[in-house]
């Protein structure tokens, strides 16, 4: 009789990488700024030579703020020549923004995205939904990139990255499929009732016992979680150009979905794998982009 | 037969033991959360006037205030405590007796409410059912009677669940805040509630009685807009130290109450004069309205906002625990019993911004408090604070909202509950919304 293995495999693993933008190169009297994006589940990084994208990093938070801002920046620095001395601004923002240790000032992630979203898609963008690991926000802004109204959701890590952390495993789909797959069903299920990520799991496997597909039991949540991101978009207000940022805006499956509901296409996101700027560290562009300005108004 | 040995109608007896240790532990975490809150403010701006010592002290509830009535009830005096601020105040204090608000500002004892009534129940409700529970609050155990005005849903069943201890006596408002028979109902609840206090306490409520409790009640209302009057400008003082003097006029003795306030008055207006400030003049300034803030663990908002990155100031508020206290006075037109008491009525019904309102125009009286707010205080964004359950205030946000839009004043809608584990949370809705205010001036 065959042993059973166990199945270690991390579905949930998501790729950590940096990038430095080729062709590009700095000189120290440059306005050299930083922007570190501790989030719940993400850390990022990103670096700007006067105000223009230069690198940019992305790894998993561990379990305290500082060494998981150190270990961000050391990764965005890495191939970029520069040494945290030449830095001359550092922006902190996220979920542990007042522990980041070489920041001189701290933002909270919600004037960061904005002002991100502006640097990646131009002044057009009005509405950014950004789904991070452990809440959702929905945020207006003007054509500068500040933040005119803004909602978040509660304490409750329903329909984010964290949430879809513990469905890729519970379905052992790796998380950069997820999207895909929960789009590769012929006919959309009814959402799943529960949005808690814990009854909602509860729920995942009584549909399992039922009979469903895994397609199908993720299409369902998919669909509940974006349905749930969908009413704060509207309650924040819809306006033209419409984007979404932080990790999950990745995953087509949500993305879709949520278009669908709103009856508005989001502006593409630019192919990160390809070197385009990456949604997930629009918070730290942001920070970095805030970092530039106020060093600037220091030094008048 | 006493009430003690009546058959209870909703709480179960808790085990003594197992009661003692929560009072203890609750009684611990209350007096850390009082120092740390009194320590934030001082903190905050460390040139805060030394008069503050005065209220530090009313605010400790286990300590100088308590004893003061504990003596006085010894000596014969009746308590009275309240819970809406409905409860006429004047009546209290003409028929000799002590007024005490009660409702209770403990987020722990909201877990103990739970065994009585579910989760969904407003976290004050719950909160004050637990207080009662383990006899928490000095105030709620030294109350003779207890003054219920059933407001909302949540204060009319407390009000029943209350009975299971103490005498309580409850006040029906009319829901229809502009139609004369309104004004009637409430004019005959204000009787009825003058009667049942002078049984109580066994105290005549003379005219010559009536006109002194409200010659008092005028010179605290004078004291209280003096101060509301001077956060209008420059902030002369923190808005968490403004909340502290104005919701410990709900149990100090109000004549001793009236006289610090004066004198804090004197002190500020001097401050006016040397241009010293709580807080740098660009400070945004935030009105902040909504569900009531009961001391001392609903100091967290208040707190997480003049202490944020940036820092914001608190210059006003609409909230039934602090600026709408003592706002508005008594305005009699003869010292007869009559118009006395038809005073009185108008004074805790027209003035009232509480939503459990409704008139033809519905709850205009609130719009029009926070228009009028807004301009003389020069509000630069509101915070629309409702704990979870609280359904009134959380209806009338919509419409709230709108009228603020118009105004072009943004408002941020904050929905928490009687915990301490959102702060990160709140910290980030609270700081994105001070820095949007800021955003014009910085970035």
């Amino acid at each position: 009789m065959k042993e059973k293995v166990a199945d270690t495999k991390e579905y949930w693993r998501w790729q950590e990488y940096h990038y430095v933008v080729p062709n590009k190169s700095w000189k120290s009297k440059d306005v050299i700024t930083a922007g570190v994006d501790v989030g719940s589940v993400g850390s990022k990084a990103a670096i700007m030579i006067d105000g223009e994208v230069y690198a940019w990093a992305i790894t998993r938070t561990g379990s305290n703020s500082p060494d998981s801002a150190k270990k961000v920046m050391d990764m965005v620095l890495d191939g970029t020549g520069l040494k945290q001395s030449d830095i001359k601004y550092t922006v902190g923002t996220g979920y542990g923004r007042v522990n980041v240790p070489m920041a001189n000032k701290a933002i909270t992630e919600i004037a960061c995205h904005a002002k991100g979203a502006n640097y990646i898609w131009g002044s057009k963008v009005r509405t950014i939904l950004d789904v991070g690991g452990q809440d959702i926000k929905a945020i207006h802004c003007d054509e500068t990139g500040r933040v005119t109204s803004f909602l978040m959701n509660d304490k409750c890590a329903a329909g984010t990255g964290r949430g879809m952390e513990v469905f890729a495993d519970l379905l052992k789909i790796p998380i950069e499929e997820i999207g895909q797959v929960s789009l590769s069903i012929d006919e959309e299920p009814p959402p799943v009732s529960c949005t808690c990520v814990a009854f909602a799991k509860t729920e995942a496997v009584g549909l399992l016992r039922k009979g469903w597909t895994k397609e199908k039991v993720l299409a369902a949540y998919t669909r509940a979680m974006a349905i749930r991101m969908a009413n704060l978009v509207n309650r924040v207000g819809l306006e033209r150009e419409f984007v979404v940022t932080g990790g999950q805006s990745k995953n087509m499956g949500i993305v879709s979905r949520v278009e669908n509901i709103l009856g508005v296409k989001a502006l593409p996101a630019p192919n990160w794998r390809e070197g385009g700027l990456d949604p997930m560290v629009a918070g730290a562009i942001g920070a970095a982009a805030l970092a530039k300005a106020l060093y600037e108004k220091q030094g008048k | 037969m006493t009430k003690q040995t009546q058959e209870r109608k909703y709480v179960p007896e808790l085990p003594q033991k197992e009661s003692e240790e929560l009072r203890n532990a609750a009684k611990a975490m209350s007096a850390k959360v009082i120092a740390e809150n009194i320590e934030r403010m001082k903190k905050t701006n460390p040139q805060r006037p030394a008069l503050m010592q005065y209220y530090d002290e009313i605010a400790d509830f286990f300590g100088r205030r308590q004893k003061e009535i504990q003596e006085e009830k010894a000596k014969g005096k009746k308590v009275i405590g309240y819970f809406c601020m409905f409860a006429p105040i004047e009546l209290i204090l003409a028929a000799d007796a002590i007024p005490v608000r009660v409702n209770s500002g403990w987020y722990d004892t909201s877990k103990l409410g739970d065994r009585i009534v579910p989760v969904e129940v407003c976290p004050v409700i719950r909160s004050t059912i637990g207080a009662k529970m383990i006899s928490l609050s000095p105030y709620l155990e030294l109350s003779d009677a207890l003054i219920s005005t059933l407001t909302c849903d949540g204060q009319t069943k407390l009000s029943e669940i209350m009975s299971d201890y103490t005498q309580v006596i409850t006040m029906s408002p009319p829901r229809v805040k502009d139609s004369p028979q309104s004004l009637h109902l409430w004019k005959e609840e204000i009787k009825s509630v003058k009667t049942q206090i002078e049984e109580l306490t066994g105290n005549k409520i003379t005219n010559k009685k009536l006109r002194e409790a409200i010659e008092t009640m005028q010179k605290a209302t004078k004291a209280f807009r003096r101060l509301q009057d001077l956060r209008k400008g420059n902030p002369v003082i923190m808005g968490r130290d403004a909340m502290l003097v104005n919701q410990t006029a709900t149990w100090d003795n109000i004549k001793r109450w009236t006289e610090k306030t004066e004198e804090l008055c004197n002190e500020l207006e001097k401050r006016v004069q040397q241009k010293m400030w709580a807080c740098p003049p660009d400070t945004p300034r935030v009105l902040v309205t909504g569900t009531p803030m009961y001391w001392p663990d609903n100091w967290k908002l208040p707190t997480l906002i003049e202490e944020a990155t940036p820092q914001g100031v608190l210059v006003a508020d609409e909230l039934c625990s602090s600026d709408r206290l003592l706002y508005d006075p008594v305005g009699v037109d003869e010292w007869t019993m009559d118009d006395m008491l038809n005073a009185i009525s108008e004074r805790y019904l027209m003035a009232s911004t509480c939503p459990c309102f409704t008139s033809t125009d519905g709850n205009e009286d609130r719009i029009n408090w926070l228009k009028n707010k807004i301009k003389e205080f020069n509000v630069n964004g509101v915070i629309y604070y409702v704990v979870r359950g609280c359904m009134l205030y959380a209806m009338e946000y919509a419409r709230i909202k709108k009228a603020l839009d118009k105004m072009n004043i943004p408002v941020y809608y904050l929905d928490t509950e009687y915990t301490r584990e959102d702060v990160g949370q709140m910290k980030t809705r609270v700081e994105a919304f001070l820095e949007m205010l800021t955003a014009r001036v910085d970035f």
